[in-house]
């Protein structure tokens, strides 16, 4: 399969990023590690006319320790390096837990941490060649007006496969986001659209700078639980991350979010109601399943069955919140 | 699409190449400079058979733009044996029967070897975890174990290379 | 001293290092000045009439140099004679979603797949048939004009006297199995480059040279005379390095013909490769199967009758169909001793990609309900399943009810192995909770003793070429990919010769300079092939031998050739005699150097007037057998003895080989309850290959079986909805990783065949089938569900655990029970047209033009 025709754009600053994204407005897709962007293009599920490639964007490139103020990823560090982070690895645990099950070692190598918070939304009807879609009259998302999943709906079931947002989710991240009038942030949990076509808040000139993790969700222990079928490269088919903040065995604070069984990840609106006070027990965290099952809404829009996977949710936010507790 | 000149540095030479900006690095490797070790075995970057390195990092060249890759330094399977001599995991894959029907081979031989220069002493799961990154139809990857043991091995006794064809 | 030099040693394939410098190249990897890329157009629709294509708009795209429709190139073909129902492009119907319809031939793959979207086609679309069962009952609108009721072809066996058996049974297990689609999913997507010459004549078309990824170079060079209407000696069919096969290109498959048609129109040489998706299109791998199966035994296990129901959803085209549907029934017979068998078998045409031949060939599907019943029996009677294996074992040599001669027979002796092993009497039942073990057993020929096209042609044939400096030229049509069969080949002929096996070097799989060799299925190589190679050294080896004679002036019976060197039987045996030593190590100096060899010979001239001899370097042997003779060749051919080709019923021709492989294999797995998971911990696998020529690449092959008998068994499934592949890709697909890979304990038993190549069998097939059936046994010995539904998903393991407990059921589509399934299980989401056939979603892309593509959604 070739790649559609398109002009290449390689900005050395985020100004000149932002200038061309301004300057082709609607004619242009972002790419970064290009994990995502690349097999979809080759499927034709976009024909941009310009890509821009930030890879040569260094200044959004790494992991900074911002003394007393939590951390800053650059949007182009590879989740290889936030994997490999020893203050990831020991601050934000769930963070480094979700990372370690993108995909495969070497698609870690090449994917971002921005591009997997932006990654596009998934189904087994859209994630298809043209000639596949066309045989079946093609979706809502893409070139169509029919949803296979929930037909007669006008809604798209897409379902957001990111690992790494349901964890950034727990840690409260916030992004930076730069457009023509300059930078932005906003919490993370403003960033997702429940909607597979939508997906995010993000303006047709704007581009994800950085990830912030705040100082206060430092040293919180984490889990997370990742549905897949083979032990490697597949994206979740469900996906639990639950992060507490413990004192002598009691949880202060906590947050569990869901991913890859909704069109936006989710944070569980009152997990913590639960669990603030107590010391986590196996009936309190079958509790945060039933929880996490309710708010969970898949759709055929993989292989498994969508009661399956609202199972598993349930089951894995269990053991997610067992695994961030002991 | 009009094509652009670039320069790419693949297997330790420099190339100036005339390539469209959408062309897959992948292809300009394979028809371009005719490396056609580096293999294309699924089009959902699923599969490895394509992995190269850039500056020492194994990744799969059908999932990045050749444009993007300048001033890098690429190396493909090609790139392995020098001296016109096998590498030690290159051998130890032949005798141990890591490769069958080879397609896969040379993915995955970027990829461990990526491995065993970060970390020379790896364990079963590390093993296992980074061959994850490819698949293999043929072996099971169980006989790949024993042959990057045996690489290891080799390598250690400072055997670093073996003539093609000697015995 | 070990009895042999070079076989039976573990010995690194002889092509390796092609493989791991990427030096070796495959089809793909190929390019000739001037040459296009085709692409090609598949049909959207499952079952429709082709009302009109039109072709002008892609012709006229800048770039674009020819466009083929099936107009072109009309002849049928099919690799049985009993199926030529293909065309290399749809003629007037296309039968399933992905049917090839119209190639374009351009300068570059970019515009090639532009060029498609602007043929226009127009389809009338049919009814489309997608549940074997519900197509076996249709009247009207058949795939094929001439297969009534959808059905490609069903066989009723009886051997002996099915009732009486189970009349005399005391248990009679009756159940129904289904296992899911799979396919083979080989690492290189089929690849085809088709070339013509100019006639130097004339300066028409004329030779064609196809270089392609095939395991039958032969048959693809007959079906080409076939659709090209040339004699065959005007076409030759290269076959490159191969990047696995496993049955996925044991058949013609559509892009090598239309490659070749393609390159005839264009003029040019065009190059042809698969996308992904296209492989999953082109297919031929396992039907998803039916088998309703009864089993009747006595208290003590024995089993008294069989009866079995397949039924195979095949798919829009015959294939391999026929050989399928009736190995499933034969190969009931020759792993046990069964007095009674019936069978009815039904190849049924759907809309879908044909499926085809993959490794273990029929058996597959039928093994995994087979074993899982004998499983189920031996929990009802209360015995051990081991014991109800071996009470049911053959007494070779012998010839089973349903005609199957065996004569070596290792099963015992891997029963045994894989009890001892695992600990199976030790540890079963004493694992903790919800972890089991399981086994089972299975078997495959070594290569069918009837050939595709009844003749009674030799299935093999090697021809062997010496050179003046000791250089041994093997010529072999076998076709490696990567089972080693080249290794196999330069081993067997390096044994025969006594010589190093580096002097041998194997030109293989090319239709000009190899003579015919069926190819690489059915298992039937080593035994084959390597048969025919035997001969053909046995032929070379009496020249050499009678002129060594000679100079050593002794009786031919007492020439020894070993080691590299020839000498007198009762001089220097084995030992390490200087003399020799000394010669061989002047002779083997200037090996390599080109002004060595002419040079050699001169001086081994001259050495042949000191007189007799006691012994001679292997050179000096060849250039005395030259002087002597000649040219030094030799040949050698095989087929399969009258008394191994099986029974005289209809259908009697398949499944009768010469020799079977045995596998028993033990599984230990542990089941997560709560998601249904399964994990394989280890799988023990001890494989009867009758002699291990090489017991790398048998360990190999053993190892490989069972672990993609593990990919069906756990994960893999191709998953349909209406005739439409939901997973036409590796990404869901999903081909174990190393993550889920187990630990495989491969012992290799030798039963020592006495026809094949120093008494060796197949490999790489036999293994496969156990390994499904030993997982469900195991899953049940560690939850106890009964799993008759593959593959063994989280989502159906747990829907048996809830079913079992009584709790709430996780709902499958349409009601499917993986523990009593009825139906095929489809996947979920609407209809992607209403009803069945014409009445399609509006939003069809026949009623509106094709979605214009635009910038991303950002």
């Amino acid at each position: 399969m070739s790649l559609p025709t398109f002009q290449l754009l390689r900005p050395r600053t985020l100004e000149e990023a932002v200038a061309f994204m301004a300057k082709h407005e609607g004619e242009l897709k972002v790419v970064a590690g290009g994990t995502d962007l690349l097999p979809s293009m080759k499927q034709k599920l976009f024909t941009p006319g310009f890509v821009l490639d930030l890879r040569g964007i260094s200044e959004l490139r790494g992991i900074r320790d911002v003394a007393g103020n939590g951390a800053e990823i650059g949007a182009l560090t590879t989740l290889a390096e936030v994997e490999h982070s020893p203050m990831i690895r020991r601050d934000y645990a769930v963070l480094h837990d979700a990372v370690r099950t993108v995909a495969s070692p070497v698609l870690r190598n090449m994917g971002t941490l921005g591009g997997n918070v932006c990654l596009d939304t998934r189904c087994l009807w859209y994630n298809q060649s043209l000639a596949w879609r066309k045989s079946c009259g093609f979706c809502l998302k893409k070139d169509g007006n029919l949803c296979h999943v929930a037909p007669g709906g006008k809604f798209c079931w897409a379902a957001f496969s990111g690992d790494t947002a349901p964890a950034l989710l727990c840690l409260g991240a916030e992004l930076e986001i730069a457009g023509s009038s300059g930078l932005r942030r906003i919490p993370l949990s403003e960033f997702y659209v429940n909607d597979g076509i939508v997906r995010l808040h993000l303006g047709k000139n704007e581009i994800v700078t950085r990830i912030h993790l705040p100082a206060s969700s430092a040293g919180w222990r984490g889990s997370y639980q990742k549905l897949r079928i083979r032990g490697s490269i597949d994206y979740p088919l469900a996906g639990v991350a639950v992060a507490m903040k413990m004192n002598s065995g009691r949880v202060e604070d906590a947050r569990v979010a869901i991913t890859a069984v909704n069109p936006a990840p989710h944070l569980l609106n009152d997990a913590d109601a639960h669990l603030i006070g107590l010391a986590p027990t196996e009936e309190i965290a079958e509790r945060i399943g039933e929880l996490a099952a309710r708010t969970a809404k898949p759709l055929t829009t993989s292989v498994l069955t969508p009661e399956y996977r609202r199972e598993m949710v349930k089951v894995y936010a269990r053991r997610a919140v067992m695994a961030a507790a002991n | 699409m009009k094509k652009e000149l670039i320069s790419l540095r693949v297997n330790r030479r420099t190339h100036e190449l005339a390539v469209e900006p959408s062309k897959l690095l992948l292809d300009v490797l394979r028809q371009d400079l005719d490396l056609t070790g580096s293999k294309r075995g699924c089009d959902d970057s699923s599969c490895g058979a394509c992995t190269v390195q850039l500056n020492g990092v194994p990744m799969l060249s059908c999932t990045m733009l050749a444009a993007s890759c300048e001033g890098q330094e690429i190396t493909t399977v090609e790139g392995l044996a020098d001296h016109g001599g096998l590498a030690a995991l290159q051998k130890a894959y032949g005798d141990f029967g890591g490769a069958q029907c080879g397609y896969c081979t040379p993915g995955f031989m970027m990829t461990v070897k990526a491995l065993l220069a970060s970390n020379p002493d790896p364990t079963d799961e590390e093993i296992r975890e980074a061959l994850s990154s490819n698949l293999c139809r043929c072996t099971g990857y169980l006989q790949m174990f024993q042959a990057i043991r045996a690489a290891l091995a080799a390598e250690q006794k400072g055997m670093k290379h073996e003539l093609v064809g000697a015995k | 001293m070990s009895e042999f030099s070079v076989i039976g040693k573990p010995i690194a394939m002889i092509d390796a290092a092609g493989k791991t410098t990427g030096a070796g190249k495959y089809t793909d990897d190929f390019k000739l000045p001037g040459m296009l890329i085709g692409k090609i157009l598949h049909s959207p629709y499952p079952h429709a009439l082709i009302k009109s294509i039109d072709t002008s708009r892609a012709k006229a795209l800048e770039g674009v140099v020819a466009v083929v429709t099936g107009e072109d190139a009309p002849n049928t073909y099919g690799i049985l004679p009993v199926g030529h129902d293909e065309t290399a492009l749809a003629v007037g119907k296309v039968r399933y979603v992905g049917d090839h319809v119209a190639c374009v031939a351009a300068v570059s793959e970019e515009i090639a797949e532009r060029a498609l979207e602007l043929i226009d086609v127009e389809y009338e679309p049919l009814p489309a048939y997608f549940d074997p069962e519900l197509s076996m009952k249709t009247e009207g609108h058949l795939i094929h004009e001439n297969r009534p009721n959808n059905i490609e072809k069903d066989y009723h066996h009886v051997f002996g006297d099915p009732e009486k058996g189970f009349a005399e049974a005391d248990y009679i297990a009756e159940a129904r199995y289904i296992a899911q689609e799979v396919t083979h999913a080989a690492m290189e997507p089929h690849s085809t480059l088709a070339n013509f010459e100019l006639d130097p004549y004339t300066g028409t078309l004329g030779r064609l040279t196809v270089i392609s990824s095939t395991q039958v170079p032969y048959y693809l060079q007959h079906k080409l005379s076939l659709v090209l209407e040339m004699p065959m000696s005007q076409i030759r069919v290269i076959k490159p390095l191969v990047g696995g096969g496993f049955g996925g290109k044991s058949e013609i498959i559509p892009l090598e013909i239309i490659a070749a048609v393609t390159a005839r129109a264009a003029r040019a040489p065009v190059k042809i490769t698969y996308t992904r998706e296209e492989v999953f299109w082109a297919h031929r791998g396992r039907p998803r199967t039916i088998i309703d199966l009864k089993t009747g035994v006595k208290k003590d296990g024995r089993v008294t009758s069989v009866a079995c129901k397949v039924i195979q959803d095949g798919g829009a085209y015959c294939s391999y169909g026929v050989v399928t549907i009736l190995y499933s029934g034969a190969l009931i017979g020759a792993l046990y001793d069964i007095p009674h068998i019936r069978y009815d078998g039904y190849r049924v045409l759907t809309n879908k990609p044909a499926c085809g031949a993959m490794r273990g060939h029929g058996t597959v599907n039928v093994r995994f309900a087979f074993e899982s019943q004998m499983d189920e029996i031996a929990a009802k009677l209360n015995l051990n399943p081991a014991s109800v294996r071996r009470i049911n074992l053959l007494k070779p040599p012998t010839i089973t009810v349903n005609g199957l001669r065996v004569l070596s027979y290792g099963l015992p002796e891997c029963i045994d192995q894989v009890i001892t092993r695992s600990g199976w009497d030790e540890r079963r039942g004493k694992l903790p909770k919800g972890r089991g073990l399981g086994m089972a057993c299975s078997h495959y020929v070594s290569g069918a003793a009837n050939s595709i096209i009844r003749s009674d042609m030799p299935h093999s044939t090697v021809n062997i070429k010496i050179d003046r400096d000791g250089g041994v030229v093997v010529y072999t049509g076998a076709s490696e990919i990567g089972q080693g069969s080249d290794t196999m080949t330069a081993q067997v002929v390096a044994e025969v010769l006594g010589c190093d096996l580096s002097r041998v070097r194997v030109i293989a799989a090319d239709t000009d300079l190899t003579p015919i060799d069926l190819g690489s299925y059915s298992s039937r190589v080593t035994f084959m092939a390597g048969n025919a190679a035997l001969r053909a050294a046995q032929d070379v080896k009496k020249n050499i031998v009678s002129a060594a004679a000679k100079r050593m002036d002794c009786a031919p019976e007492d020439v020894i050739m070993r080691g590299d060197r020839v000498y007198k039987s009762g001089t220097t045996g084995g030992g390490r005699d200087p003399g020799a030593a000394e010669i061989l190590e002047k002779v083997d100096a200037p090996r390599g150097r080109v002004d060595g060899q002419i040079l050699r010979g001169s001086v081994l001239q001259t050495r042949k007037d000191q007189g007799p001899k006691e012994h001679m370097s292997f050179e000096e042997a060849v250039v005395s057998a030259i002087d002597f003779h000649g040219a030094l060749t030799g040949t050698g051919s095989y087929a399969p003895p009258v008394e191994a080709r099986g029974g005289r019923h209809k259908g009697g021709g398949v499944g009768p080989s010469p020799a079977y492989s045995y596998s028993a294999q033990v599984a230990e797995v542990s089941v997560d309850e709560e998601t249904g998971q399964i994990s394989v911990h280890k799988i023990w696998a001890a494989h009867d290959c009758g002699r291990a020529l090489n017991p790398v690449a048998v360990e190999g092959q053993v190892i490989g079986s069972v672990w993609m008998g593990l990919g069906q068994a756990l994960q893999e499934e191709m998953v349909w909805k209406d005739g439409l592949l939901m997973n036409p890709g590796m990404l869901e697909y999903r081909s174990p990783s190393s993550e889920e890979s187990p630990e495989i304990d491969c012992v290799i038993v030798e039963s020592i065949d006495p026809e094949g190549p120093f008494g060796a069998k197949e490999a790489g097939e036999g293994s496969l089938a156990a390994t499904i059936p030993a997982i469900s046994n195991a899953i049940y010995d560690a939850v106890g569900i009964r799993l008759r539904e593959s593959p063994f998903t989280p989502e159906r393991v747990l829907s048996a655990l809830r079913a079992k407990k009584g709790l709430k059921r996780i709902e499958m589509t349409e009601h499917v029970d993986p523990t009593a399934p009825t139906t095929f299980r489809e996947h979920g989401g609407s209809l992607w047209f209403k009803g069945k056939g014409p009445m399609r979603h509006p939003l069809d892309p026949a009623r509106q033009p094709a979605g214009t593509t635009t910038g991303g959604e950002r």
